[in-house]
């Protein structure tokens, strides 16, 4: 196949489908379409902002202001009698020198400047770093796996079976003792919920293989081709390149058998000199994951509230030091939320 | 529902979320970031174009955030109580167009696997690399044409077009079949 040909036709296609005439479509492109035709239901990113935004003017209450209306607006002449000094009239015993107004004005505003000034250097951000909430698992976030039994050719393609939090029986393509002692549904060690895509075919996604069925070319009993009871070319339970449970660079969550991190090393972050110019405040919260050794990977940005202050955040706690969570007595990596809250006083 | 609900085993914090939500609802933003996508995508499949999706998606969010401090939680997941508010919302919204809908349109059965694909997706498509990325947002989300695209991108039309196909490709493979 032509890829750039490809490319065209496929474009001429999808340009009938925005259009809405009809679509003939071909073999090869047709289930690429098909995620075209799905894509179209994605969300806007800008309608998500707009609508948090909208949202959060909400949840906030305004700031009263005082206006006054216009017919209860006091005139000129009402003034005069309101603030007879200002004007310099009325109070006729000891008429008024508008001098002094303005001398009273000008020392009045620099003792209101002076107490200001000194409030502002006062200020330094107060900020709440710590309170960790377990949170969700990045869907592609050190997890891995692989195995095989020393065969020649690669491990047959196919898609992973369901992850557990406990491994009883690794995954196998070609099945060596056909009648268990105790027959258990194979398993890849990772968060229940995290799901993959899945099929009848058990098989690492990423071989070429999709004839010949093979456990792999690697050892210790997975599918795959290096070690490990997983599937893919890494050492682990899991599934993918890495060496631990989950899939890709996934991490568990807390709950279940597994506890939280704790922060243990946590200095707080600085405020950004945007934010603090307009005396801007708000919560950021990052999406973490924290590894065996406790320190923070994976970080980004799960709620921005931007004027610099989510790269401080991000600075941070990439420096922070964590007691890791531990599952089953050992240390893993578990995702986290951290909320960094960025407040005035 | 029930596949649905399944596979959205919800966090151990969404309960603190929810009580931070009630306490003060500036913190309602953190449900909604969590929930955006599956609202959305319930909606997206249902109603004829975007804006209606985008309207019915708001009213379901001003809606929840209205009334955060009535819920109460009994060990559903956040996003059942809005898939609620939203089945109302749907419903409202077809009768002021004069449609009667019918026991299955608001049946969310059949809608876990759905929502749950387009979520999956979405965060495919965040994963792709920004050229890819930019090309599906600004071809199929924002509905410009290669032209416009290629100008945005200071690129050539062919490799837009090259961009787009190579993005669709990395999904599907990432993807799975479609449904």
């Amino acid at each position: 196949m032509n890829p750039h040909v490809s490319a065209e036709e496929l474009d001429q296609q999808i340009e009938e489908m925005i259009l809405g005439t009809s679509v003939e479509l071909s073999d090869e492109a047709s289930p690429l379409l098909a995620t075209a035709s799905e894509l179209r239901l994605l969300p806007d990113p800008d309608f998500r902002r707009r609508l948090n935004a909208e949202l959060m003017s909400e949840a906030m209450p305004a700031e009263t202001s005082f206006t006054p209306s216009r017919d209860n607006r006091p005139s000129a002449g009402a003034a005069a009698s309101i603030m007879p000094t200002l004007t310099g009239k009325g109070f006729r015993i000891f008429p008024a020198d508008h001098r002094s107004f303005m001398v009273s004005f000008a020392s009045h505003a620099a003792l209101v400047l002076l107490i200001a000034s000194g409030i502002w250097v006062g200020q330094r951000p107060i900020i709440r770093t710590t309170q960790i909430l377990a949170s969700k698992l990045t869907y592609l976030g050190s997890g891995g796996g692989g195995g095989g039994d020393g065969s020649s050719i690669p491990a047959t393609k196919g898609t992973p079976p369901k992850f557990s939090n406990q491994q009883l029986a690794p995954p196998v393509i070609v099945v060596r003792n056909p009648n268990p002692a105790l027959p258990v549904d194979p398993t890849v060690l990772g968060p229940p919920q995290l799901n993959l895509p899945q099929s009848n075919q058990i098989g690492d996604l990423m071989s070429s293989n999709v004839i010949l069925p093979s456990n792999g070319t690697g050892r210790g009993g997975g599918v795959g081709s290096d070690s490990g009871t997983g599937i893919g070319s890494g050492t682990g339970p899991g599934v993918g390149t890495g060496s631990d449970g989950a899939y890709g660079r996934g991490a568990f969550t807390a709950g279940r058998g597994v506890t939280a991190p704790r922060a243990i090393y946590d200095p707080e972050p600085e405020y950004s000199e945007e934010a603090r110019r307009v005396h801007f405040q708000g919560v950021v919260v990052l999406s973490i994951v924290v590894d065996q050794e406790g320190r923070a990977r994976d970080v980004r940005v799960a709620r921005s509230v931007g004027l610099g202050l989510d790269e401080k955040a991000m600075e941070a706690v990439k420096k922070w030091k964590f007691e890791p969570g531990v599952k089953d007595g050992h240390p893993v990596a578990v995702g986290v939320n951290v909320e960094v809250n960025f407040r005035l006083y | 529902m029930e596949t649905a609900l399944k596979t959205l085993a919800r966090e151990p914090d969404e309960r603190v979320l929810i009580e931070a939500a009630q306490s003060d609802p500036a913190r309602f933003s953190e449900l909604y970031e969590q929930n955006f996508a599956r609202v959305y995508a319930f909606f997206a499949r249902r109603v004829a174009t975007r804006e209606e999706a985008q309207d019915l998606t708001s009213e379901v969010f001003h809606q929840a955030l209205a009334s955060v401090h009535s819920f109460k939680w009994q060990g559903a997941p956040f996003v059942a109580w809005l898939y609620g508010i939203a089945a109302n919302v749907l419903t409202g919204h077809w009768k002021r167009l004069g449609r009667n809908p019918s026991l299955e349109e608001t049946d969310l059965s059949g809608a876990g696997d759905e929502i749950e694909r387009s979520v999956m997706l979405a965060e495919l498509v965040d994963l792709l690399p920004t050229d890819q990325r930019r090309v599906v947002l600004q071809r199929f989300v924002k509905q410009k044409s290669i032209r416009e695209i290629a100008h945005d991108l200071g690129r050539s039309e062919g490799a837009v077009k090259q961009l787009q196909f190579r993005a669709l490709e990395n999904l599907r493979e990432k993807l799975g079949r479609p449904i």
